[in-house]
């Protein structure tokens, strides 16, 4: 009986002990940290804090985003403090008919096809400057920079880059927005649609167009 | 399927982004159609090598941008801010916002029309109780002067005493080789519950740095400001002062303690602008224990440019 006893409680220390302990800090987590509703809330009432806690939830995605599709610091800079500005100042608008994740980027993504269909009338590459070797993205080089690495692969690298670089220019700013979030940002076709105000159907095509051309420019080169 | 349907269907396969069944069609036609499993190799190589070309956000801007978005918000009217809309208010702030063509005679007739009538109906209101507040409650909310109140009571008499907490709004103004003006934003660098202040302070404190009370306060807000952007703007008016014992003392705690990539990349900077070999053992130290590429690869290259190894033997 003493033995059955101990298993039982061997049991009981190795199973079920960690299974409460973790319930235990879980649940302490929830109780202290507020839910995105809470937040929400709070904000629109004028919570600093708050506000500042939503905004850091989501500020790196939006500065990625904004960096990948405009490839310049100083622009995705602009992006970010003109989205977070405009949803400060409508926060209270927010009804919760949809994600805020959705409505924060429905503003970040309009904001940035606005840049793009500016950048595009105004033909600019402001990344792209001329060098002794040809033009080079300021960009693509900051991020390849450091120590070491195989020469040749260097080149080649830079090469497939300026392909790639090349068929992005060639995509009209709602293919280029639709490709950034499903390719680089992994969000579903289905939420793209609801951010752009169109529908699945619709993100689908884009996509598949951008993608039609993006394998016509580098088919030959991968 | 037809070969055509596969093709179009490979790069929304590849997302992820086909049912069950279209998967399963895609699949079974490629294991026994060499041409669209070539056509599939290849939109896989393109997809991968789209993968390469994510970008990384450089070390810095992202503190740099939530330093910014802090003082632009500072700087946003009282009006567009948020929790100060409410209801109709709001409601009507909207619609002359958006769009009625006559907005600019109607509320500028509206002003008058408000005006005329608050000179009618309002002067001074004295209550009838002794001792007590003589202004209406609009004037409790007048520019520079705010309340809250403490408590309430009723009174046997059948009024109402209420206490409140009053502050005054006071604004000064003067130039910054002005003493008193300096004494303030001193105590604003320190303001702990508005970073925003904090961070205009500090920018403008860094234009006076010379004096030693204001390179103190920037050494104590460089090493101990909950803030980045805060401990970044303390950190730009050290920069002419990066010889100084004291000061090269705290930038190396900073170097070494501080939690943002950003500012230590600053820190390094600094340190940079006045070069001694004192500070190739911390440079060195730094190289070890740093985890950012971006920051191990600038201690690396103020390490060359110092002719320094990068560890100790």
């Amino acid at each position: 009986l003493g033995g059955v006893a101990r298993d039982l409680f061997g049991v009981y220390a190795s199973i079920v002990l960690p299974m409460v302990l973790a319930a235990g800090v879980l649940a302490t987590r929830m109780a202290t940290q507020p839910d995105e509703a809470t937040l929400i809330r709070a904000a629109q009432r004028g919570d600093a804090e708050a506000f500042e806690t939503l905004v850091r939830t989501y500020d790196q995605n939006v500065l990625r985003i904004a960096m990948n599709l405009l490839r310049s610091p100083e622009d995705a800079r602009d992006i970010y403090q003109e989205a977070f500005l405009r949803v400060y100042k409508n926060l209270h608008t927010f009804r919760f008919d949809c994600s805020f994740h959705t409505w924060l980027y429905r503003i970040v993504t309009n904001i940035c096809l606005d840049h793009l269909r500016k950048r595009k009338v105004r033909r600019e590459e402001s990344t792209v400057i001329d060098t002794p070797e040809g033009p080079l993205d300021r960009i693509d080089h900051f991020a390849q920079e450091g120590p070491g690495g195989d020469p040749e692969r260097h080149t080649w690298n830079r090469q497939l880059q300026e392909k790639i670089g090349s068929a992005l220019e060639d995509l009209s700013p709602r293919e280029r927005m639709v490709f950034e979030l499903r390719h680089y940002q992994g969000l579903r076709l289905r939420n793209i649609g609801e951010m752009l105000g169109t529908s699945e159907e619709a993100a689908k095509n884009c996509l598949f167009r951008a993608t039609q051309k993006m394998r016509s420019v580098l088919g030959e080169f991968v | 399927m037809k070969c055509e349907d596969i093709v179009h269907a490979i790069p929304l396969y590849l997302y992820g982004e086909v049912t069950p069944v279209v998967e399963e069609l895609v699949e079974d036609h490629i294991a026994g159609c060499a041409a669209c499993a070539q056509e599939f190799t290849l939109q896989k190589a393109v997809h991968a090598a789209l993968d390469t070309r994510e970008m990384t956000v450089p070390a810095g801007l992202l503190q740099e941008c939530r330093g910014d978005l802090t003082r632009k918000i500072a700087r946003v009217p009282e009006h567009q801010r948020a929790g100060h809309h409410s209801g109709v208010g709001d409601w009507l702030r909207d619609l002359l916002h958006h769009g009625i063509p006559m907005r600019v005679p109607v509320s500028a007739m509206a002003l008058i029309a408000i005006g005329y009538f608050a000179a009618r109906l309002t002067g001074p209101v004295h209550s009838d109780v002794p001792g007590s507040l003589t202004t209406t409650n609009a004037g409790l909310e007048n520019a520079g002067f705010s309340s809250s109140i403490r408590s309430i009571e009723s009174q046997p008499s059948g009024s109402v005493r209420i206490a409140l907490d009053e502050t005054h709004r006071r604004e000064v103004t003067g130039r910054l080789d002005d003493e008193k003006i300096v004494r303030l934003l001193l105590a604003a660098a320190s303001e702990e519950n508005n970073a925003g202040i904090r961070v205009e302070s500090v920018g403008m404190l860094k234009e006076c740095a010379q004096s030693s009370p204001v390179r103190a306060a920037l050494l104590d807000r460089v090493l101990h400001d909950p803030n980045a952007g805060v401990r970044w703007k303390a950190l730009e008016g050290l920069k002419a002062f990066a010889g100084e014992t004291a000061v090269r003392k705290t930038l190396a705690q900073v170097l070494l303690h501080d939690d943002n990539p950003g500012v230590r990349i600053e820190t390094i900077e600094v340190l940079e602008s006045h070069r001694d070999d004192a500070m190739v053992g911390i440079l060195q130290d730094v190289f070890q224990k740093e985890d950012n590429h971006y920051v191990r690869t600038r201690v690396q290259n103020a390490l060359q440019e110092m002719h320094a190894t990068l560890g100790t033997f």
